[in-house]
C-alpha cells in the first residue's frame, strides 16, 4: 500500500489530471441523469405485509389523500359572493388536469338526500347562486339538517366551508403544488382561503427542506472554510482539504447517476457526512505535516510528504474502513433509500480516503509545502499548544476519578433521558409552530373533523356480512366510541349512509337515525341509494359483496401519539369482531407513515448494534488487541447515550432524520478513537513510556481532533439558524455528537487507556525479547 | 334529396361544414326516432363486473308502455334474494325540462316512496349506463357531424361525432357508429370532460320484432376504471299488450302475476 502511494507521489501531474478527468465525467453524468424522488410511497418497502395490505385496500376503496381548501367568511358563508367562490373554486379544481372531476367534493357538488312526506328527494344544495334572502335561508336550513354535510363541508359556526380534492400520490409535483396554492390565493378577499391536507404538508416539506438546505449549505461550507483557514493557516491546505470533500461528494452523486438511482430526501445528509469525514482526513494529514515540519524545518516537500504518508496512511485507512463498515451495516434496513444511503455514503467515505492519500500528497508535490513564514508563526504557537496538551494530559490522569465520576453522572442522566425518547412519524411537527401550514391545519381542525385520516378495514369471509344489522350496529358503536377521543374529530363509513337512508325514508324522523333492523331492508336501502345517489361513493366504504368495509377516521393531528391512541381504542373491539368472523386491518398514508417510522427505527437499532460489533472486531484486528477494540468503542457509546438522552430530555422525537444521526455519530466518533489509539501505539513503540506516550499523543492526535471537532461543530452550528426545524435538529445533533465524541475520546477513553495500561504489556514483552 | 345533392356539390368545394352538420343531425334524429314499439315486456339481466372480476347480477322483469306524451315503465326485482319484490316505477315525459316521476317500493319497509331527483346524468342502478346513455338524450342537445363512413361487422355505418351544446355536460363528445338503413347505433364511444376515452358501448345482439329492432345484448365498458355492465333482454314481447292500469302503487306492492 505504502509503496503504491510512494510511486504515485512521483507523478503528481498525472494523478491530478486523472482525478480531475474522472470527476468531470461524474459531473457530466450527474447533469444528464439526476432526478429527485418526491413520491413518499417509493420510500416504503413494497413487499412489507402492512404496505401490501394498505396498497391493496387503497385500491379496493379508492383511498386517496385529499387537498383541503377552506373558504372563510367572518360574516358567514351564506351570501352570493362566498357561494359563487365555492362554486367557481370547485369547477377550477375539477378542470385541473391532475384532479379527476369526481374526486372534488364541496357544498356545490354534494347531493342533499332528504326525506319528504311521501318519499325522498335527491337534489344539489345549489346549482344557480341563490340571491334572495329566502333562498339563502332555505340553503342554510338544508345544510343544517344534513349531518353528512354539516360539520363536514360546512363548519358548525357557518363561517367556513371546505372543498376537498382527492389526488393520486403520483400526480404531485412542485409545480402542481404551487399552482394549487396560487389558485387558493386568487380567491382571497373578503374571504380568507386556507389550503391544507396531507399532500400539501408533504409538498411544503419537500419544497422547504431542500430549499433551506440549499440556502444553508453555502454558509456551512463558508464557515468551515474560514475555520479551516484559521486552523491550518494555509490557503493551499484548505483548498486541498475542501477538494477532497467536493470530489468525494461529486463521485458519490455521480455514481448514483451512473447506476440510475434517484435522489431520495435522506441523501441530502450524504454531503453532511462527507464534509465531516473528508475534513477529518485532511486535518489529520496536515496537522501531522505541520508537526513534522516544526521538528524538521529543513525537510524538502518530497521528504515531508513521504513522512506524512508513512506515518498517517494506516490511521486514515483504518478510520475510513471502520466508518464505511458502520454505514454498510445499514444494509440490514428494510427500507431501500436507507440501504442505498448506507452503500453510497460508504462509497463516498472510501473515495474521500483515496483522495486524502493520493490527491493531497499530489497537491503538496505540485503546489509546494505551506509557506515557511506561516510555520514559524505556528511553531511559536505550537510550543504553547504543546505545553497545554501535555499539561492537559497530565491533569487528566491526575483527576481521572473526578472525570470518570462526572461522566458516570452524565451517562446516568442520559439513560434516564433515553427512556423519554418518543418516536414521531408526523410530518406536520416538522414545521415551526407559528408557520402558516401549522396554523392553517389548526384552523381546519378547529372547525372540522380533522386533517389527518386513518382507515380501518374490516373484512369477513362471508358474503353480505356487512348487511347484518348486528355487525353494523357494532361498527356504529365502535365509531361513536372512537369519536369520543379528543384527537378523533369524526368518522365515516357505510353505517352513516344507512342511518341517513333510514331517517330519510321515515320522513326525516330523527328517531330513525339508526342502523336498520333487517338485512333485507339494508340491501333495499343500498339499492335505492345506488339508484338515486352516487354509487361510486358507496364503493369507497364497502365492496360489491358487502364482505369488506372501510371506516375512515378523521384525526386532528398526524403525530404518532394521536394515531396510536386511536388505534388502541379501535383495537379494543378486535375480540368482538373476530367473534363474528370479522378481521381488522388498517390502511392509509398516515398509518403507513407510522409503520414506516417504526420500521426505520427497528432497522436503525439492528444496524447500530451490528456496526458496534463489527467495529469492535475490526479494531481488535487492526490493533491486534481485543482490549483496544473495546476501548475504541467507548467514545461512541458515550456519544450515543448522550445523543439519545439529550433528545429525550429536550423532547426531540426520533424521526427518520434524527434516527440516521446515530449511524453518523458512530461513523465520526470512531475516527477520533482510531487516530488516538494508533498514534498512542506508535508513541508507545518509540518511547516505551506510557505517561509520556499519552502526552505526546494528546499533542499530536489530540490537537488534530480538536481542530476537526472545531471545524465541523462550527460549520453545523450554522444550521441552528435554519428556518426548517428538521435541519436545525440535524445541525444541533451533529454538533453535539461531534463534541461528545471529541470529549469522550480525549478524556474518558484516555483515562481507560491509562487504567488498562493498553499496549503496555506488549511493548514491555517486546522490549524484553529484544 | 336536396341536401344530399348539395352535400356532393359542396364537399368538392371544401366548404361543406354546415351541410354536413345537418346530415349528422339527421342521422342521429333517425336513430332517436327509430320505432321501438309502444309496449314492451322483457326480462332484464344486468351484470356488472369490476376490474377485480367481482360480479353483481340483478334480474328484473320490466313492463313499458308509451302513452304518447308520457312513457311509463315498471320494474320488479327478481334477484338477488334480499331485494326480491322491490319495484321501481318511472314516468318519463315528452315535455322538455319536465323531470321524470319516480317511485320505489321497498318490501322490507312495506311502503311506496316517491323519489325526486334533479340529476339526469346519474348512473342507472349503479351500472355504467346513465339514463342519457339508455337513449333519453334529445338530438337537439348536441351538435352532430359525420366524420367518416366505415364498415363494421359487414355493415355500412355513418360515424357521427356529437358535441354537447352545454359545456358542463359530463361528456365532451361522443362518437356513434350508425348502421345505414336500420338506424341502429351499433357502437358508441364516450369521451370525458378532458377529452379522454371513457366508455365504449357495443351491441352484441339485436332481434327484430316486426318493424321494431330490439337491442337484446348491450355492453358498456368503462375503459378508465375497467368496469363493465352487460344488459341482456330475454322473453321480449313487443306490442303484445301491456295493460294501462298496471302503473300504480298498488301493483308496485302486489307485483304482477
Amino acid at each position: 500500500m505504502l509503496k503504491l502511494l510512494e510511486k504515485l507521489l512521483k507523478h503528481p501531474v498525472l494523478v491530478m489530471l486523472v482525478f480531475i478527468a474522472m470527476t468531470a465525467i461524474f459531473v457530466l453524468k450527474m447533469k444528464g441523469n439526476t432526478r429527485m424522488e418526491t413520491d413518499l410511497d417509493k420510500y416504503m418497502p413494497q413487499d412489507h405485509p402492512a404496505f401490501i395490505y394498505s396498497d391493496q385496500a387503497e385500491e379496493w376503496f379508492d383511498i386517496k389523500d385529499g387537498i383541503i381548501i377552506a373558504v372563510e367568511n367572518p360574516d358567514g358563508i351564506y351570501n352570493p359572493g362566498t357561494l359563487t367562490k365555492i362554486k367557481q373554486l370547485t369547477k377550477d379544481l375539477q378542470k385541473t388536469e391532475e384532479i379527476e372531476k369526481k374526486d372534488v367534493t364541496s357544498l356545490y357538488t354534494a347531493d342533499n338526500i332528504v326525506g319528504t312526506d311521501d318519499g325522498m328527494d335527491v337534489k344539489a344544495f345549489y346549482k344557480r347562486i341563490p340571491r334572495s334572502k329566502e333562498k339563502l335561508a332555505e340553503l342554510e336550513e338544508k345544510v343544517r339538517t344534513n349531518e353528512m354535510v354539516f360539520g363536514r363541508l360546512v363548519s358548525e359556526n357557518e363561517k367556513v366551508s371546505v372543498i376537498i380534492a382527492r389526488i393520486n400520490d403520483d400526480v404531485f409535483t412542485q409545480e402542481f403544488y404551487s399552482r394549487i396554492l396560487e389558485l387558493g390565493k386568487s380567491y382571497e378577499g373578503p374571504e380568507k382561503v386556507y389550503v391544507a391536507g396531507r399532500p400539501i404538508v408533504e409538498g411544503t416539506m419537500a419544497e422547504l427542506g431542500p430549499a433551506d438546505m440549499k440556502r444553508m449549505v453555502p454558509i456551512v461550507v463558508g464557515v468551515i472554510i474560514l475555520i479551516l483557514l484559521i486552523l491550518l493557516r494555509s490557503m493551499k491546505n484548505m483548498i486541498l482539504t475542501m477538494t477532497v470533500v467536493l470530489f468525494s461528494t461529486i463521485w458519490t452523486f455521480g455514481l448514483l447517476a451512473f447506476v440510475d438511482i434517484p435522489i431520495y430526501a435522506v441523501f441530502t445528509t450524504i454531503p453532511v457526512m462527507l464534509i465531516a469525514i473528508g475534513v477529518a482526513d485532511g486535518i489529520h494529514l496536515f496537522s501531522h505535516l505541520d508537526l513534522y515540519l516544526v521538528t524538521n524545518p529543513k525537510a524538502g516537500k518530497l521528504e515531508a510528504t513521504h513522512n506524512m504518508l508513512k506515518e498517517m496512511w494506516k490511521p486514515v485507512v483504518m478510520t475510513s474502513v471502520t466508518t464505511a463498515v458502520g454505514f454498510i451495516s445499514l444494509l440490514t434496513s428494510e427500507v431501500y433509500p436507507i440501504k442505498y444511503f448506507g452503500i453510497f455514503t460508504a462509497f463516498g467515505v472510501m473515495a474521500a480516503m483515496l483522495f486524502s492519500l493520493v490527491l493531497i500528497p499530489a497537491g503538496i508535490m505540485l503546489f509546494g509545502l505551506p509557506k515557511v513564514r506561516n510555520i514559524k508563526v505556528q511553531s511559536g504557537d505550537n510550543i504553547h499548544a504543546d505545553t497545554f496538551a501535555h499539561r492537559f494530559a497530565k491533569s487528566l490522569i491526575k483527576y481521572k476519578w473526578f472525570s470518570l465520576g462526572v461522566t458516570a453522572v452524565i451517562i446516568a442522566v442520559s439513560i434516564y433521558g433515553t427512556t423519554k425518547v418518543w418516536i414521531n412519524s408526523s410530518f406536520l411537527d416538522k414545521f415551526e409552530k407559528d408557520s402558516e401550514i401549522v396554523l392553517t391545519d389548526a384552523f381546519i381542525n378547529e372547525n372540522f373533523g380533522g386533517t389527518s385520516t386513518l382507515n380501518l378495514i374490516l373484512e369477513s369471509r362471508n358474503k353480505d356480512a356487512f348487511k347484518d344489522p348486528e355487525i353494523l350496529t357494532l361498527v356504529d358503536e365502535m365509531q361513536s366510541e372512537v369519536e369520543s377521543i379528543d384527537v378523533v374529530g369524526s368518522s365515516f363509513g357505510l353505517t352513516d349512509y344507512l342511518k341517513r337512508m333510514n331517517k330519510v325514508m321515515h320522513a326525516d324522523d330523527e328517531t330513525y337515525n339508526t342502523i336498520p333492523g333487517s338485512p333485507d331492508l339494508i340491501a333495499q336501502y343500498m339499492l335505492l341509494y345506488e339508484m338515486s345517489g352516487d354509487p361510486e361513493n358507496l364503493w369507497q366504504v364497502t365492496d360489491f359483496d358487502y364482505s369488506k368495509l372501510n371506516v375512515t377516521f378523521q384525526l386532528k393531528s398526524d403525530d404518532s401519539k394521536s394515531i396510536n391512541q386511536a388505534l388502541d381504542r379501535i383495537e379494543t373491539y378486535q375480540q368482538n369482531f373476530s367473534d363474528r368472523n370479522v378481521e381488522m386491518n388498517f390502511a392509509g398514508s398516515g398509518y403507513k407513515a407510522l409503520v414506516f417510522t417504526d420500521l426505520i427505527l427497528k432497522g436503525q437499532i439492528t444496524s447500530l448494534l451490528m456496526s458496534l460489533v463489527i467495529v469492535v472486531v475490526l479494531l481488535s484486528f487492526m490493533f491486534k488487541s481485543i482490549t483496544a477494540g473495546l476501548i475504541g468503542t467507548v467514545p461512541i457509546l458515550i456519544t450515543a447515550a448522550i445523543s439519545f438522552g439529550v433528545m429525550g430530555l429536550l423532547g426531540i422525537p426520533l424521526s427518520t432524520t434524527t434516527a440516521l444521526m446515530s449511524s453518523i455519530s458512530i461513523g465520526i466518533g470512531i475516527d477520533y478513537a482510531v487516530h488516538f489509539i494508533d498514534r498512542y501505539r506508535e508513541n508507545m513503540h518509540l518511547s516505551k513510556n506510557m505517561e509520556l506516550s499519552i502526552q505526546q499523543t494528546m499533542h499530536h492526535s489530540g490537537r488534530a481532533i480538536v481542530f476537526n471537532a472545531a471545524v465541523v461543530i462550527a460549520g453545523f452550528l450554522v444550521l441552528l439558524f435554519s428556518v426548517f426545524p428538521p435541519n436545525r435538529e440535524l445541525g444541533f445533533l451533529v454538533s453535539l455528537n461531534m463534541f461528545t465524541s471529541f470529549l469522550g475520546t480525549v478524556t474518558v477513553m484516555v483515562i481507560i487507556i491509562e487504567q488498562k495500561k493498553l499496549f503496555y504489556k506488549r511493548i514491555k514483552s517486546k522490549t524484553i525479547n529484544n | 334529396m336536396k341536401s344530399i345533392l348539395s352535400f356532393i356539390v359542396l364537399s368538392s368545394m371544401s366548404g361543406f361544414v354546415f351541410t354536413q352538420d345537418l346530415t349528422g343531425l339527421e342521422v342521429i334524429r333517425k336513430v332517436y326516432e327509430r320505432p321501438v314499439g309502444d309496449e314492451m315486456t322483457a326480462s332484464l339481466t344486468m351484470t356488472i363486473e369490476n376490474s377485480r372480476g367481482n360480479q353483481r347480477v340483478r334480474e328484473i322483469k320490466q313492463y313499458i308502455k308509451d302513452f304518447g306524451d308520457v312513457e311509463k315503465k315498471i320494474m320488479f326485482f327478481l334477484s338477488p334474494a334480499d331485494v326480491k319484490n322491490t319495484s321501481f316505477m318511472n314516468w318519463s315525459y315528452d315535455e322538455p325540462n319536465k323531470n321524470d316521476d319516480q317511485w320505489i317500493y321497498l318490501p322490507a319497509l312495506k311502503k311506496v316512496k316517491r323519489i325526486s331527483s334533479d340529476s339526469k346524468s346519474d348512473y342507472f342502478m349503479g351500472s355504467d349506463f346513465t339514463y342519457d346513455d339508455l337513449g333519453d338524450r334529445h338530438p337537439d342537445e348536441d351538435s352532430h357531424k359525420i366524420i367518416r363512413e366505415e364498415v363494421i361487422d359487414g355493415l355500412e355505418t355513418y360515424v357521427v361525432e356529437s358535441i354537447p351544446k352545454d359545456e358542463d355536460y359530463m361528456y365532451s363528445r361522443t362518437v356513434t357508429w350508425v348502421v345505414k338503413d336500420s338506424w341502429v347505433g351499433l357502437k358508441k364511444e364516450f369521451y370525458d370532460e378532458d377529452g379522454e376515452l371513457l366508455k365504449i358501448l357495443t351491441v352484441d345482439e339485436q332481434k327484430t320484432f316486426g318493424e321494431v329492432i330490439v337491442l337484446t345484448n348491450v355492453k358498456m365498458n368503462n375503459v378508465q376504471n375497467n368496469q363493465f355492465t352487460i344488459m341482456q333482454l330475454e322473453n321480449v314481447e313487443i306490442n303484445k299488450g301491456v295493460p294501462e292500469n298496471i302503473f300504480t302503487e298498488r301493483i308496485m306492492k302486489r307485483g304482477m302475476k
